[in-house]
């Protein structure tokens, strides 16, 4: 039982990097920077429960402070271009955060052992759910109540008025600018609240493999980030739940059987849907 | 000071293979307005291919490698656009980023899967030459990849403003309906631009492995990004903006590789690029206005 409420978790986990990315793409955005976020927000939920003893709620709340404070910095100067510039421009942002954390030593003694994050090491024994106690059936719910959370915030602001801001620069810059929306606001702050939940999302990741380290944000997991919105289409935030779903749930576990050929076939089936449907799953209907 | 000479001079000349591969993004963009991902991991996977040449002939000269890896960019390339650009339509452009995302995925797990990770050694020439004067010395392996890079650039230009095909991909390239209602194949000059960047992008692996050493799947990550970073820094789409910026590029992190260690290196390319898109976002030799 616990192997699949771990599977659950990892599911959580990977529904709030989608849906960081999902408000990042409702404004026209294609970010490669999410799992550069995902990865500051690790680090610090990390080092405050272990070095500094938090309680893993506040850790949470200043790990989501920490990714939006980052995702508002880089914003300013990454929205300056747009398109495939900008595409570049976080894919080199997020390597950055990784090369940052491959070189961030940081480690008091705790007890008998030094803890703390170690370069290339990677940052081990981010225990704060064993020592308290924590089953991983509660994990699971703790952590799919910040899912549920995060996405009942994003479905009110698809709701609201920033909704309708939102999809309208991504719908066509030139005719939201013309009708009077600031378009570097909306989008740094798309990024912002991406940046947020990002952060908060890195934070549980921690807090559940309790080993982290640099390898593990790479460019791959940047690409899941933008392909669970994008292959469950952008029309709610269901899609993109149910796009984690599927690759995490099917493709990534229920693959498991083929051993080394699964991350072959993952490359090939990246490919082999977008020549089948180049608009994704759910959300190929547009409107005209 | 002589240190730094030295750092700026080996790292300009490697900094023409990061010139290659950004020239390589670059014209493809420039050509279809898209960008190809999977282009350094093709680069590298071309080198891996004329490593081959080993297997068939133990004996073969370095030259043979260097040639079968050229052979077989040119042949990576054109798959890559068969695969992730031909049935895709020209509209969805995050159809096209998406689907050379997998392919640098596929390619990067092919590789790791056929040499079972291991990294693997790559035949040089003229490592053993070294031209001195005084303290300062010139590696002749990086004078020979400065050599070959230059003529492959010059290959190209020839290639892109001398002949009918360089012509009708310029053509392309600034109006492409236009261009097909001067009858134009457009496809045709597509998948040609994609061998030719394959061509450049194999050389550029194969010289980057025999300068290195090794070649090891872990190179294809750090390439796409730092190719990316010298296209977006010499201008999208502008081929002489690639070459300065490959060079300004390769230098740069040279020295700081000196200074700050090889871990830290690429964390101040990442800054250079910031730098740039803070204060010239349109890069050194910004193309004119036009496409996107």
């Amino acid at each position: 039982m616990d192997f699949y409420f771990g599977l659950v978790q990892i599911i959580g986990v990977h529904t709030l990097l989608g849906l960081s990315a999902y408000i990042v793409l409702l404004t026209g955005q294609v970010s490669l920077a999410q799992a550069g976020f995902f990865a500051v927000g690790a680090y610090a939920a990390g080092m405050l429960t272990v070095l500094a003893g938090w309680h893993l709620v506040p850790a949470l709340g200043a790990s989501a402070v920490c990714g939006a404070g980052v995702a508002c910095a880089v914003g300013f100067p990454a929205l300056r271009v747009k398109g495939l510039m900008l595409v570049i421009a976080t894919l080199a942002f997020g390597e950055g955060v990784r090369l940052f954390f491959f070189n961030f030593d940081y480690q008091i003694a705790k007890g008998e052992i030094k803890v703390g994050p170690l370069g290339g090491e990677g940052f081990r024994q981010i225990r704060f759910f064993p020592e308290n106690g924590w089953t991983t059936g509660e994990v699971m719910v703790f952590i799919w109540s910040i899912v549920a959370a995060a996405m009942a915030l994003l479905w009110w602001f698809d709701r609201s008025r920033y909704g309708s801001v939102l999809r309208a620069v991504g719908e066509d810059e030139l005719a939201a600018q013309s009708v009077g929306i600031n378009l570097t606001a909306v989008k740094v702050s798309a990024m912002t609240v991406g940046g947020a939940i990002a952060g908060v999302g890195g934070g549980l990741y921690a807090h559940y493999t309790t080993h982290i380290e640099h390898a593990s944000f790479n460019i791959l997991l940047a690409t899941f980030a933008i392909a669970y919105p994008i292959v469950g289409g952008l029309r709610n935030v269901f899609g993109t739940v149910l796009a984690v779903i599927f690759v995490q749930g099917f493709l990534i576990e229920g693959l498991r059987f083929l051993g080394d050929w699964r991350n072959l076939l993952f490359g090939a089936l990246i490919v082999l849907a977008m020549n089948l449907r180049p608009s994704g799953f759910l959300g190929a209907r547009r409107r005209a | 000071m002589l240190d730094f000479l030295q750092a700026v001079s080996d790292g300009v000349l490697f900094g023409a293979t990061y010139a290659l591969i950004g020239i390589g993004f670059t014209l493809v963009f420039g050509v279809m307005h898209k960008i190809n991902m999977a282009y350094a991991a093709a680069s590298i996977g071309g080198a891996y291919a004329g490593l081959l040449v080993l297997k068939v002939m133990a004996a073969a000269p370095p030259a043979l490698v260097f040639l079968g890896a050229f052979a077989a960019g040119g042949l990576l390339g054109w798959m890559v656009y068969l695969t992730c650009f031909h049935f895709i339509p020209l509209s969805s452009p995050l159809a096209t980023l998406m689907s050379t995302v997998g392919m640098l995925l596929l390619i990067d797990e092919v590789i790791v899967h056929v040499t079972q990770g291991m990294p693997q050694s790559y035949p040089a020439m003229f490592d053993d030459v070294m031209l001195r004067a005084g303290e300062f010395t010139l590696r002749g392996d990086l004078l020979l990849v400065f050599g070959v890079a230059v003529v492959c650039m010059a290959a190209l230009m020839l290639l892109l403003y001398r002949t009918r095909l360089g012509l009708a991909t310029r053509a392309v390239s600034q109006q492409p309906v236009a261009a097909r209602l001067c009858g134009i194949r457009l496809e045709q000059v597509n998948a040609t631009t994609f061998v030719v960047t394959g061509l450049l992008g194999g050389i550029a692996g194969a010289l980057i492995g025999a300068s290195v050493g090794t070649l090891s799947p872990l190179l294809t990550t750090p390439l796409t990004v730092k190719g990316l970073i010298v296209t977006v820094i010499g201008g999208l789409g502008s081929i002489p903006g690639a070459i300065v910026a490959g060079l300004l590029v390769g230098g740069f992190e040279n020295v700081f590789q000196l200074y700050r260690g090889v871990t830290e290196r690429d964390l101040y390319v990442m800054l250079l690029l910031f730098v740039f898109l803070v204060f010239r976002p349109g890069g050194i030799f910004a193309a004119k206005s036009g496409g996107d």
